[in-house]
């Protein structure tokens, strides 16, 4: 009986265990990250789009043989500079202050859920997780009809504007999930850390802010720019409760402008394509951080 | 016992105390007006002609030029807020707004909540924009038929209980509008004026304005319901009052290019001096 030599004399198999190749992972970790899918958008495709969808209507009115009108594109032209300085800055002014707010008290509440104290942990635990599994729209609301619109303070009257309630409405859903991003870093830092540093004497406070939490930046900051677009894309919302922001703004310009309907496509478009040329530089920044950054074991 | 009764009858005397004052008058509004030097003022932003914004982000409009007359009769700063249909009655309840002028219907339930003071300024009714080939005549026809609608009009309810249509309520009219010339809904349910002065920009030669004006609804201003019968709403009486009487409001009608409703002239005429000739 002749012996066959595998991969030699016949097919390259064998009934011995072997180790495998890996398998190949079942999908990307970043499908589900909104940075990841806006990155990937090619950065022509948005205003491609609206320039299709602006031809529609405008097309429309030349068949009407309309000519004592603007045509829509005109008119948006005369309205961009309001829309922008008086909206789209408000726009900005709300992500980056609720942003700079909802991550002072994320850290906060972030580094208070691997507090040792028992008490502390788990009423951080409790806050984060109310919050950052209730509707925004929800909290808005909360936020504006509760808080006053004027403070008196000895006599003096501090007047609280429409777009700071959205800036502390829209913070507690954020400050929950930098929470969560804060918690996950510090749990990412390998355990051996803790007990190196331990038995070089580092005290626990010593260790998390010396040695742990410099770590962590690096890693939090793509996650943390990623809610920084996700914020602002959800910053319209704030509209339907009456503050003066980009979507309020187009609304009255398009009612100014005789509630034309041939003006509804070139005014939302526009907004569309301000939000996508601000957000999409952050969300290709983010790819690229995340990538220098990709922790490597 | 004793005490009990005693106590029982101590508190309903306070609590007497506390109605009776209530029901007199402290002025608050009027007096943190006048000390501050400002008149905050609730207005549309999204209602042309009567209040609406340019292309500097101004508010303009019939209203708020009303506003302004008020402000400058009472000597003091004029400050515009925007305010929707949705929020406008809740704005004048905070005591974010003194004042109220924004397009809205003096209507019996609206009355419980802010002080709406006559005599009424404007007037307007309900009807419909629709394709001229739908043929309609009657409201009753609409019955299980889809309407569109903007959000915050009370007709909305009357049109879906008095004839059972089925109201689609948007956010904006261009929106409302668009949906009905994409023939989401059969007609555009809203203020008759409007209406006519959409059917005269020349954009909806098919349409019509084919129902009976129903419900023809005085539009009403408003003041905080404390200041209802005290100072603020006594004065603001007046001035409609004034506004009638010189025909301020038929000259403003004109200045914003409103067709000129028979309510202001018949007011002007009601309310004339008659020692004037």
């Amino acid at each position: 009986m002749k012996r066959h030599i595998p991969g030699l004399s016949a097919a390259a198999k064998t009934d011995l265990p072997v180790l495998l190749p890996p398998p190949a992972p079942r999908h990307h970790a970043g499908v589900l990250n909104f940075s990841h899918w806006l990155a990937s958008i090619p950065p022509w495709a948005p205003f491609v789009l609206v320039l299709v969808a602006m031809l529609l209507p405008s097309l429309a009115l030349a068949q009407d043989g309309a000519t004592t009108k603007d045509s829509p594109f005109t008119v948006l032209l005369r309205w961009i500079p309001f829309l922008v300085t008086k909206g789209f800055v408000y726009t900005v002014l709300i992500s980056v202050l609720t942003m700079l707010l909802g991550t002072i008290l994320g850290v906060i509440l972030g580094i208070g859920q691997v507090n040792p104290n028992r008490a502390i942990r788990s009423v951080s635990y409790w806050i984060t997780q109310i919050f950052r599994n209730s509707p925004w729209l929800v909290l808005l609301f909360i936020v504006m009809l509760s808080f006053p619109f004027r403070i008196e303070v000895f006599g003096l009257t501090i007047p609280v504007p429409d777009w700071s309630k959205a800036v502390i409405g829209l913070a507690l859903p954020v400050m929950a999930n930098i929470s969560e991003i804060v918690r996950g870093a510090i749990g990412s830092v390998p355990s051996a850390q803790w007990e190196a540093s331990e038995s070089l004497a580092f005290t626990r406070r010593q260790t998390l802010y010396q040695i742990i939490l410099p770590q962590c930046i690096k890693r939090m900051i793509p996650p943390w720019m990623n809610w920084y677009a996700i914020l602002t894309m959800a910053t319209p919302i704030v509209s339907i409760l009456g503050v003066e922001e980009i979507l309020n703004l187009t609304r009255q310009a398009i009612e100014a402008e005789n509630n034309r309907p041939e003006l509804l496509i070139p005014f939302y478009g526009f907004v569309l394509l301000i939000f996508f040329a601000y957000c999409y530089p952050i969300a290709r920044l983010t790819v690229r951080l995340e990538r220098r950054f990709a922790v490597k074991l | 016992m004793k005490k009990l009764l005693a106590a029982t009858t101590a508190l309903a005397t306070g609590l007497t105390g506390i109605t009776a004052s209530a029901q007199e008058c402290t002025n608050d509004a009027w007096n943190r007006i006048m000390s501050s030097g400002t008149l905050t003022v609730g207005v549309k932003a999204d209602y042309k002609p009567w209040g609406y914004r340019n292309t500097d982000g101004d508010l303009i409009g019939m209203e708020i030029d009303m506003a302004k007359d008020v402000a400058d009769t009472m000597g003091v700063d004029l400050e515009l807020v925007a305010v929707q249909s949705s929020n406008r009655m809740q704005f004048l309840e905070q005591g974010k707004i003194d004042l109220m002028i924004a397009t809205m219907s003096d209507r019996a339930d609206r009355r419980e909540i802010v002080g709406i003071v006559g005599p009424n300024y404007y007037t307007s009714g309900t009807n419909m924009l629709a394709p001229k080939a739908l043929n309609f005549t009657e409201w009753e026809e609409l019955r299980g038929r889809p309407v569109c609608g903007k959000q915050g009009a009370f007709y909305n309810q009357v049109v879906e209980e008095r004839y059972g249509a089925e109201v689609v309520a948007f956010i904006g009219n261009a929106e409302a509008k668009q949906a009905l010339r994409d023939k989401k809904c059969v007609g555009f349910v809203y203020d008759d004026s409007s209406i006519m002065a959409d059917l005269a920009s020349g954009d909806w030669e098919d349409y019509g304005m084919p129902m009976p004006t129903e419900d023809d609804n005085p539009w009403g201003l408003a003041v905080p319901k404390a200041e209802e019968n005290c100072v603020f709403g006594r004065f603001m009486s007046g001035m409609q009052y004034n506004w009638h009487k010189d025909g301020t409001l038929v000259e403003l009608e004109k200045k914003w290019g409103i067709q000129s409703t028979a309510y202001t002239a018949s007011q002007h005429e009601r309310f004339k001096d008659w020692l004037s000739d």
